[in-house]
């Protein structure tokens, strides 16, 4: 049995609402009532979806990738149909590793340099104990027609997911068996959560849909609703350096800062020549000496190097659409996004231009 | 009337001679009947003619036509910049009246017609309150710099790069669809078919030639099947003019040869009526000329003229002995009907042969070269010697074969040594030689067309160049195949199937020569992205049956009206036959291990598709066409000389031809293809001729007594002059071709005019020392 999203008696009335401002609740609905209705007619189905290995590539370095991390000296990337890149040599050459799925895998965390977790379509979560070598699948869940959209570990054995329709999984034994535990959120319409993180010294912030924010001042057990300043989606959030210090960011370019760990935001504005920048933000990183980066569509990539009051834009001349943002070596970068694997400089160019 | 020539002669010449104007009479008014069907035949390319209808690719595509509809017809034109690039005021006002000009032209479909300007072609981004866009070029525009600096940031945002605007910003694209059949303007209820040569010609004018003009700065770049087809046509047009030069030049040929205004002037008469006739009855039959069967007049043409110079020859040689011309005339027919009977049918039995391929266009060729050796069996074979017998040959000419007959030739003498023991050896062992080389590189010989582009056109045509042009610039290729992923009714919206077509796509996606794939699943993962904010994270399908729905509801090119049907567009590299096959393989190693009852994966339409059929069919039949053609020429010979030694004289030269034709074409780079698979059954057919004449004078002259090598110096005394000027008229008809702007014409021209000219070097180089060894004078004469 299961329940493809915390949305229950509510749903129609936040669907009502919410039907003249976004596409997907046109959709979430019909998900809900064809979920609710066909209950077995999907168990049969689920009985036919077989999971397959992903296929070793040549091309999965340019294939659409949409996270990537550091593991101990490595670095690893993942993206669609399966596809998981590491890279022995900063960012150099790639190697892909084959996985037991091919759907998308949408993020990527290392707690160490051995252990880490990525998570994707079907609600799937992969596992890696040898810095990405090799990977085992620890959950899949294809009848939640669902993505798991972040992931986060406190240590090798606790760690979280989020991800679509409010979902919130969480293990304590490292990922041998995973637990839905979304109703630990006053989240009832189940709206997406497109991130989680740690915030230095305070607890775990997740973000998501419609400017949702949670707080979690115990590293996960209880959350709270933090007051948003936005009503567009946040995508990531990003540790500052001081405790309590952090920037959430989304749509159209805004990003806001707290010092307090979400109980006051101001915004920041990204200007370039062209004043402040719209496109949105999907992914950021901090760096080694402290500076955040955040990247997201239109080649756009930001640098604060005061702890998110502020940020340098560069939008690259390709203007694609990137996903994820990693430090490479000698202050390089290696951005993930369309178009797979791109090196560039620190601020964002490609090295090759 | 001179009764007495009537002892020895056949039916035939007593029916013939001995009613000349009852034969002219009839010939008048079967030229009369069908001149005026030649008239009537029109230059046309049907498209279902080119292509192997059998072929299972083609049945499946045929099947599936209506539901392929939206893939459609259009032509791309690409208006470049020549300085700067497309963001300036003059550029955009060239691009605003190309396309106002377009719209106007008949036979567009006009609310299809996209480029910068068109209101559907739009930005998009994701806001808080949802998707935002708008116009690409806004209604504000108004050419200044802001409102460029506007349209350079929407044309960011419209995801348009690579499609309708170059990726170096210097070009855009005004997408034509075009309708088979629209309404006449003036007569809004009458339907107009599409006049691709009229169309063609329009975008010429009134695009190409008026903007280029108008704005120096800007070229013009016009591709797709219209403007290809309008070419082709041309093309066929152009053909004309080369019958022209084919036929002034042979009429020069012919009075060298003759030294007579009036014989030259009767072969030319009786072999221009054979070419009316063949057209004549290829209209009356329902026919049309093609750029294939085009080539049939020509080789009417050759064949008559080099037969009516056999009868000329003989009729110049026997006026010397008789009394008139009419006896003159009487006894060359009785002495070359046969041989010219046999040579005929043995040309039509090669063509026969070329019915056993599966493409209509070959089929035709075929049936419209026999119709056309069969009409020269009555014009050259009969009309011919009963025209001469009222006009007779001139004195000079009569005096001058006379004198050529008992004067000794050193030419003839030299080449006689062909002949010689010693020399025989030589030549077997430098043919054997040729025969290992040709076969050695002849490995090298590819199926199918090798030049990128059109390869109907030259790689160099503008065409060509204009196509280079797009594909440098864009992100399309020009070879597409075309996967068709047939499910029930309903079906091509399912996970399942769509995960199927993803996996096909990835597969696919890494195989060598494959550019990009497109599907229905490639807009629904775009949709479900852009549906969730344009986050990439949602850049796959979604098992969840509405939201697949939703997604695919804005592709609806990409599947048919009951979702039964989803192509999957591949877009290949190039179309040479070594990347078809390995995208087919993939689709077809795919196929085995995923369709099930309901979901099938079919092969194949698109160009490619159609390339890959193609070649198989002719990979297919080449050898079969290749042995029958040999078998059908041997069985000729077989029944002419009644001697197995005689025959491999005349087919052994032949043989060497086709594996020196085959180096040829892999040194020239060109494909076994359409247009010159025919080309080996017509060399062969055509150039067992020289052999039949070459051996039978040979023989005549063995059976008197004379040694292999006299033999055969007189053989060449009476015969090797009009050999001789047979290779060539047949080489220079087919040569002209080769400055055909249609590519394959050209490569038919080409190997034709080697296989014609290296025949008759075969013929009478090699077929002497093969007569050294094979064949027993001795026997001969006992016998």
């Amino acid at each position: 049995m299961f329940e493809p999203n915390a949305r229950r008696s509510t749903a129609c009335d936040a669907a009502a609402h919410r039907l003249s401002l976004r596409m997907p609740a046109l959709l979430k609905p019909l998900a809900l009532s064809l979920s609710l209705g066909l209950v077995s007619a999907q168990a049969v189905a689920a009985d036919k979806i077989k999971t397959y290995d992903s296929i070793a590539s040549s091309r999965a370095v340019e294939s659409l990738l949409v996270d990537v991390s550091a593991a101990g000296g490595n670095l690893v990337a993942v993206g669609e149909r399966g596809h998981v890149l590491i890279s022995r040599d900063k960012g150099q050459s790639w190697k892909q590793v084959v996985v037991p799925t091919r759907q998308l895998l949408t993020s990527l965390f290392f707690v160490d340099e051995k252990n880490g977790w990525a998570v994707g379509h079907d609600a799937v979560i992969l596992a890696t104990t040898d810095g990405g070598a090799t990977w085992v699948k620890q959950f899949e869940e294809p009848e939640r027609e669902a993505p798991l959209l972040d992931i986060w570990f406190r240590d090798s054995q606790v760690g979280y997911a989020v991800g679509a329709y409010g979902a919130l999984l969480t293990t304590s034994n490292g990922g041998k068996t995973w637990q839905d535990v979304s109703d630990r959120l006053d989240n009832e319409d189940g709206y997406h959560l497109n991130a989680i993180g740690e915030v230095k010294g305070s607890g775990l912030l997740a973000v998501g849909e419609l400017g949702n924010m949670f707080r979690s001042l115990d590293y996960g057990m209880t959350w709270e609703i933090v007051e948003s300043p936005y009503e567009g989606s946040l995508f990531g959030v990003l540790s500052g350096s001081a405790v309590g210090e952090a920037v959430v960011y989304g749509l159209r370019g805004h990003i806001f800062y707290t010092a307090d760990f979400g109980t006051t935001w101001t915004e920041v504005q990204a200007k370039n020549e062209d004043g402040v920048i719209e496109y949105g933000l999907s992914d950021g990183a901090r760096l080694a000496d402290g500076s955040l980066l955040i990247v997201g569509h239109g080649g756009t990539v930001l640098r604060s190097r005061d702890g998110g009051k502020s940020f340098s834009v560069f939008n690259r001349p390709d203007r694609i659409s990137l996903a994820g943002v990693a430090p490479a070596a000698d202050g390089q970068l290696v951005l993930v996004g369309q178009g797979g694997v791109h090196m560039t400089d620190g601020t964002g160019a490609s090295l090759e231009d | 009337m001179s009764k007495h020539y009537n002892e020895g002669a056949s039916f035939l010449e007593r029916l013939v001679f001995n009613n000349r104007p009852a034969v002219i009479l009839l010939c008048v008014v079967i030229s009369a009947f069908l001149f005026f069907q030649a008239a009537n035949v029109k230059p046309q390319t049907s498209f279902e003619k080119m292509i192997p209808l059998q072929h299972s690719f083609i049945q499946n595509m045929l099947e599936h036509r209506n539901d392929l509809a939206n893939l459609g017809n259009s032509i791309r034109i690409s208006v470049e910049a020549k300085d700067g690039d497309i963001f300036t005021k003059e550029y955009m006002e060239t691009l605003r009246l190309i396309n106002d000009e377009v719209f106007y032209i008949g036979g567009v479909d006009r609310s299809g017609l996209k480029s910068l300007w068109s209101p559907s072609v739009r930005w998009t981004e994701v806001t808080e309150e949802g998707f935002a866009g708008g116009e690409v070029i806004p209604q504000t525009y108004d050419g200044s710099a802001e409102s460029l600096d506007e349209l350079r940031n929407n044309v960011l945002k419209s995801g348009q790069i690579g499609r309708l605007v170059a990726n170096n910003f210097k070009s855009s694209i005004i997408d034509v669809p075009l309708l088979e059949s629209y309404p006449n303007p003036e007569n809004q209820g009458e339907l107009l078919n599409l006049d691709y040569q009229k169309f063609s010609h329009e975008i010429e004018e009134k695009v190409r030639d008026k903007f280029q003009a108008q704005n120096p700065n800007v070229k013009v770049h016009v591709i797709g099947f219209a403007k290809k087809v309008g070419d082709l046509i041309d093309g066929i047009m152009q053909v004309v003019m080369f019958f022209g030069l084919a036929f002034g030049i042979t009429l020069v040929m012919l009075y060298f040869f003759t030294h007579c205004i009036r014989s030259t002037l009767a072969v030319l008469l009786t072999t221009t009526i054979a070419v009316v006739w063949q057209l004549g009855l290829l209209h009356t039959f329902g026919f049309g000329l093609d750029p294939y069967s085009i080539l049939v007049p020509f080789l009417v043409f050759a064949i008559g003229i080099s037969h009516g110079v056999q009868k000329i020859n003989g009729i110049a040689l026997e006026a010397g002995k008789a009394e008139n011309a009419l006896v003159a005339a009487r006894l060359t027919f009785r002495q070359l009907f046969m041989p010219g009977l046999i040579a005929l049918l043995s040309d039509a039995v090669g063509f026969v042969t070329l019915l056993l391929i599966d493409i209509g266009v070959i089929r035709e060729l075929a049936i419209g070269a026999s119709m056309g050796v069969a009409v020269i069996i009555l014009t050259n074979l009969i009309l011919l010697p009963v025209t001469i017998s009222y006009i007779g040959v001139s004195q000079k000419s009569v005096k001058r074969s006379r004198e050529q007959a008992n004067k000794e030739s050193r030419m003839w003498r030299t080449i006689s040594n062909f002949a010689h023991p010693v020399v025989a050896p030589i030549s077997v062992t430098v043919a054997l030689v040729a025969v290992v080389g040709g076969l050695w590189y002849g490995q090298n010989l590819k199926i199918g067309d090798l030049d990128p582009g059109a390869p109907e056109l030259h790689p160099d045509s503008r065409y060509n160049l204009d196509n280079d042009f797009i594909i440098s610039n864009y992100s399309t290729s020009s070879d597409v195949l075309v996967v068709m992923v047939k499910t029930g009714p309903e079906g091509c919206s399912t996970y399942d199937t769509q995960y199927a077509i993803d996996q096909l796509m990835w597969k696919l996606d890494n195989t060598e020569g494959v550019q990009s794939t497109i599907s229905l699943v490639t807009v629904a993962k775009q949709v479900i992205k852009g549906m969730n904010e344009g986050n990439l994270k949602w850049e796959s399908l979604s098992r969840n049956q509405d939201i697949l729905n939703n997604a695919i509801s804005r592709g609806t090119e990409l599947y048919n009206g009951d979702c039964s049907l989803a192509p999957v567009l591949v877009f290949l590299n190039d179309h040479k036959a070594d990347t078809l096959i390995r995208a087919v393989d993939a689709v077809e190693e795919f196929s085995a291990e995923y369709s099930t009852e309901d979901r099938q994966f079919l092969l194949a339409a698109g160009n490619a598709g159609i390339e890959a059929a193609t070649n198989e069919v002719i990979d297919a039949s080449e050898e079969t066409m290749l042995m029958a053609v040999y078998a059908a020429v041997s069985f000729m010979c077989l029944l002419t000389f009644r001697s197995i030694a005689a025959t491999l004289c005349v087919i052994l030269p032949l043989v060497l031809t086709s594996i020196l034709g085959n180096a040829l074409m892999a040194y020239l780079g060109i494909g076994v293809k359409v247009a010159t698979l025919p080309v080996i059954a017509l060399g062969v057919g055509i150039g067992v001729d020289y052999g039949i004449y070459i051996y039978s004078r040979l023989e005549t002259f063995l059976r008197k007594g004379l040694t292999l090598q006299d033999a055969y110096y007189e053989t060449l005394r009476s015969t090797g002059k009009a050999v001789l000027f047979t290779g060539l008229c047949l080489a220079i008809a087919v040569a002209t071709w080769i400055f055909s702007a249609i590519k394959f014409q050209a490569d038919m021209g080409l190997m034709l005019t080697f296989m014609f000219l290296w025949n008759m070097v075969g013929a009478i180089w090699l077929l002497p020392a093969l007569a050294r060894f094979l064949i027993k004078p001795e026997k001969l004469r006992q016998s």
